[in-house]
């Protein structure tokens, strides 16, 4: 269910708390495909690592009522 | 040739994950912007003021704060020595009054008698005279009753079952007739309000299922949309100058959704939960079939 994240008594909506999430894991994402060399196919490596973050966030969102309580 | 062929790759692989980025955040906006769910929602319950029929000292209290009672449960009692003392009162002008009526009866009888004594006025004078002291033997009853009432009225009963909350009385107090003094949280009336943005109304329906997640509550309660509130007030508007209307000359150019009260009655409390009138939930709406109301035209993750 869509409820809030309850940090230390202020509840925060779960988007903002999946935003944030979304960042380190979109570095990591992006640390691991330069590392395989897929940005040797990228034409726009900004425009892709917004598309990537925006998906990544897209992907929690959708899946977060299985791991969050 | 291979040059170009790659570049063509690469813008390839690029716009197909905007494209699929595209689809995420569309996804998002649905579901964060149209779907029927709010975190402004609100338990609410009745609240009952109860207060005395007739002034006086309390005497006694018989509820605790944060007592649970039942409808007919006395609450406290006021000091009823005055009220007794009005009811003696009254039933001795009812034996007065009654003794009055009944000897104007016989003097009616005994004018009756007599027709070709007394004169046609005398009789009818003693018919008077009983029909006067029937009447106020009448009153006098209603009178006595009145202050039977007063007396019972005394003795103040909790008018709905509930919980007395935040109670402040001691005996001693006076009170006067009206003022309310006790609160009483009608545990019948307990339900959830939810103040839905008025963009996500068409797509509430009465009776569809509801899904309430107290706040900080680990687990779903159930309900159901009882109904959704008529009228909301009309902020940009007051009717007060000379009974014409006085709309505010300024328009926002950024507007914020208006709020109204959906009513959700809660199917099934499990025993662990305790539902206070003003906790806060977040609840969603969900079809009658009890599965999302989100829109998922293309993509269906869920």
């Amino acid at each position: 269910m869509t409820a809030e994240i309850d940090i230390y008594g202020v509840y925060v909506p779960t988007l903002l708390a999946l935003m944030v999430l979304a960042l380190p894991l979109s570095v990591v994402v992006r640390r691991l495909l330069a590392w395989c060399g897929v940005y040797s196919f990228v034409w726009h490596r900004g425009l892709f690592d917004v598309a990537l973050y925006v998906i990544l966030l897209g992907v929690l969102s959708s899946t977060s009522h299985w791991w969050l309580p | 040739m291979t040059v170009s062929f790659r570049s063509f790759v690469r813008v390839l692989v690029t716009l197909i994950v905007v494209a699929g980025a595209v689809v995420a955040g569309v996804e998002l906006w649905r579901h964060y912007m149209d779907d029927p769910w709010t975190r402004d929602a609100k338990v609410r319950a009745d609240v009952v003021g109860v207060a005395p029929d007739v002034s006086g000292f309390v005497s006694e209290v018989l509820v605790k704060d944060n007592q649970t009672v039942k409808a007919g449960d006395i609450l406290f009692r006021i000091d009823n020595a005055r009220y007794k003392i009005a009811l003696e009162q009254a039933e001795a002008t009812v034996d007065q009054k009654l003794a009055t009526h009944e000897q104007a009866v016989r003097d009616r009888d005994r004018y009756d008698k007599l027709t070709n004594v007394v004169s046609q006025q005398q009789a009818e004078q003693a018919r008077a005279t009983e029909a006067t002291a029937a009447a106020a033997y009448r009153e006098a009853v209603a009178s006595r009753d009145l202050a039977k009432l007063n007396l019972e009225r005394t003795e103040i009963k909790a008018p709905v079952n509930g919980v007395v909350t935040n109670l402040n009385l001691q005996p001693g107090d006076y009170i006067a007739q009206g003022s309310a003094k006790v609160a009483l949280v009608d545990t019948d009336s307990l339900r959830i309000e939810g103040y839905f943005e008025e963009t996500k109304l068409s797509r509430i329906n009465v009776g569809d299922p509801v899904r309430i997640r107290l706040m900080g509550q680990s687990h779903d309660l159930k309900g159901r949309v009882v109904s959704i509130a008529a009228g909301i007030v009309d902020r940009e508007r007051s009717d007060e100058a000379g009974l014409l209307a006085n709309v505010t000359p300024t328009f926002s150019w950024v507007r914020l959704a208006q709020r109204v009260p959906v009513r959700i009655v809660l199917d099934e409390v499990p025993a662990d939960v305790k539902l206070v009138a003003g906790l806060t939930a977040t609840v969603q709406v969900m079809n009658s079939d009890g599965s999302d109301k989100g829109v998922r035209s293309f993509l269906s993750w869920r």
